[in-house]
């Protein structure tokens, strides 16, 4: 009977107009979150060897540095260098093998054998299961890491044109390869076994250890500096990096950068999209507000009698309060609907792009979601309770 | 006494610059001329106003320290009143206007407001919107709706401005029993006609 009465002057209008304005706002910043939640994965691709948020820097090569015999190796100051800038979390060096290498296989009745270089990083970088990523003295095998693209050259290159079979990641981990190493005047064998692809480093990567050890005894006795150096660093899309390597002639071998700067200007693009969408968030929420002053303002008489009747300002304003937070609810519930249609529609084409794509589900964007609301319906609590204590 | 007449000294009253103290089982009947701020000690006492000067104690309690929710609980369940200009909604009908009082309060059943309102002889009018019936049919709607809750006092303003005498009569009877029934006190005002009844005290303003 009190909402018989309260109810008299609702504008069904404004109301729709604040839930279809609400509703825009509420979809779009949603959306905002659950596509850059969605989409950011495209540009974080992970290498499963490597960790995450490292860059691989070289100098340039200049013609004029070839010909005048200029050394492209990183001095030890300027690691120091690299090493003191703030962006960098550590830095390792790579270390060249100071002998000489040459790999057989041999797989089906037929060998290959081919001249090789080896570079180890500190083990820290690489992201193997530390039982396989290790070497101690005497070690039957040694575990190597290639870059994916020479299995790619062999499959589809190589192997096509000679007629020899094509071989899967998982059967070359079981193939072992023949190295052979010579230096000082010895000549060794040793058994050397695949247990990774690497898309984003160009080298082929033994452990440390290893190449210490075979450094010592193969190699010369001249350190060699490194001609490259891995770098983790804590943002890659932090312009400090792009500026540094500017500044000093540095070059980096991936397109990690860039990726960071694609999620930089991802992230740029879905703040804005989503400024946009607290706008008119915000707007719409300024409509249900005057519609409601609006509204009370109409039924001041009858709230002022209700009250003089002895109703309390907490249970006149309840049923107010029932309707907003009900209108916003239902902007919640169908907000998310939608989410969830518009998600489906774009997640076909993201799943082609990202092997494995599951998404964060759609978690995130409905805690947005929801704390927008719990935001609004409070303030209109809060207002609305406000707006009838000031009638007597 | 209202704050705009403190600058006059020409008031002969036996309530503003008085002591006044009303009682519970007793009656009062205050006579006063138009504009001696009648409806305005009224709306003092019930505390929707606050332009007075002088003190209101319930209980020795001043009014002016009552919070919104002690007033809440003051119309709940201490002074019934009776509006001059009755604030009955118009929207609805003449049973729903007690309901929603007596929802608040559940104090009478609903047998007796039907009771009284066939008393009243407005029974017929009980499905009837408000807007559709006459002021003195509204004033023993009003009245009803006064009855429907506990009450140390009961506050009535002009109950009787547009009621035949037989009615006022009723009227009269129903508020004598309450007295005697419950032990409440009742404020009657007038400016001419008046609720006929045995007064403990009358009162000039």
């Amino acid at each position: 009977m009190l909402w018989k009465l309260l109810k008299q002057h609702i504008s069904v209008a404004q109301l729709t107009g604040f839930f279809i304005a609400n509703l825009c706002g509420m979809v779009i910043v949603m959306l905002g979150v659950q596509f850059y939640n969605d989409v950011s994965p495209v540009f974080n691709e992970e290498d499963s060897f490597i960790k995450k948020d490292y860059v691989v820097v070289t100098k340039k090569v200049s013609t004029l540095g070839s010909i005048s015999g200029k050394n492209s190796a990183f001095s030890s100051y300027e690691v120091d260098n690299i090493k003191s800038q703030p962006f960098a979390v550590s830095v390792g060096k790579f270390q060249p093998a100071r002998f000489k290498v040459s790999a057989g296989l041999s797989f089906a009745g037929m060998s290959i054998s081919t001249a090789m270089f080896l570079e180890s990083v500190p083990d820290n970088f690489v992201d193997v299961k530390a039982d396989e990523w290790k070497y101690v003295e005497g070690q039957g095998e040694i575990p190597i890491i290639i870059p994916r693209n020479y299995l790619n050259l062999y499959n589809f290159g190589f192997a096509r044109s000679r007629n020899l079979p094509q071989l899967s990641e998982g059967m070359i981990g079981m193939v072992s390869l023949n190295l052979y190493i010579s230096g000082n005047g010895m000549r060794d064998m040793k058994k050397g076994r695949i247990v990774g692809f690497s898309n984003r480093l160009n080298t082929i990567l033994v452990p440390e250890d290893f190449m210490n050890a075979a450094n010592s005894k193969y190699g010369d006795s001249n350190e060699m500096e490194p001609s490259r150096v891995i770098i983790e660093v804590d943002n890659p899309a932090d312009e400090r990096i792009a500026h540094f390597f500017n500044d000093n002639g540095y070059e980096t071998e991936d397109n990690k950068l860039d990726a960071g700067k694609i999620t930089w200007f991802l992230k740029i693009a879905v703040g804005i999209v989503m400024a946009i969408g607290l706008v008119i968030s915000a707007l719409s929420f300024y409509i249900l507000l005057l519609s409601i002053y609006l509204l009370l303002q109409k039924n001041t008489d009858k709230l002022e009698n209700l009250i003089l009747m002895g109703y309390s300002t907490s249970r006149v304003a309840l049923p107010y309060q029932i309707l907003t937070v009900g209108i916003n609810f239902a902007v919640l519930l169908i907000a998310i609907m939608a989410l969830v249609i518009i998600r489906s529609l774009y997640s076909d084409v993201l799943a082609e792009i990202i092997t494995g794509f599951e998404g964060n589900g759609i978690i995130m964007s409905c805690t947005v979601g929801v704390a927008l609301f719990i935001f609004v319906s409070a303030y209109n609590i809060i207002a609305i309770r406000r707006k009838i204590n000031a009638i007597l | 006494m209202p704050s705009i007449f403190s600058s006059r000294d020409d008031i002969n009253s036996e309530i503003w610059r008085k002591n006044v103290t009303f009682q519970k089982g007793k009656s009062y009947l205050i006579e006063a001329a138009s504009g001696t701020g009648k409806s305005s000690l009224i709306s003092f006492i019930y505390g929707y106003r606050k332009d007075y000067e002088g003190q209101i104690c319930f209980d020795s309690r001043d009014v002016r320290t009552f919070s919104g929710n002690e007033w809440t609980s003051v119309r709940q369940n201490s002074i019934g009143m009776m509006f001059q200009e009755l604030r009955l909604f118009p929207e609805l009908t003449a049973g729903e206007n007690v309901i929603l009082k007596n929802n608040l309060t559940a104090y009478r059943e609903e047998k007796q407001i039907k009771e009284w309102f066939r008393m009243l002889d407005i029974d017929d009018k009980w499905s009837e919107p408000i807007g559709r019936m006459s002021f003195g049919q509204q004033q023993r709607v009003a009245f009803v709706r006064m009855l429907c809750q506990p009450s140390d006092f009961l506050l009535m303003d002009e109950p009787v401005s547009h009621l035949d005498d037989i009615n006022g009569g009723i009227m009269a009877s129903i508020m004598e029993n309450e007295i005697k029934e419950r032990g409440v006190g009742v404020i009657v005002t007038s400016i001419g006609r008046r609720l006929l009844m045995n007064y403990s005290e009358m009162i000039k303003l």
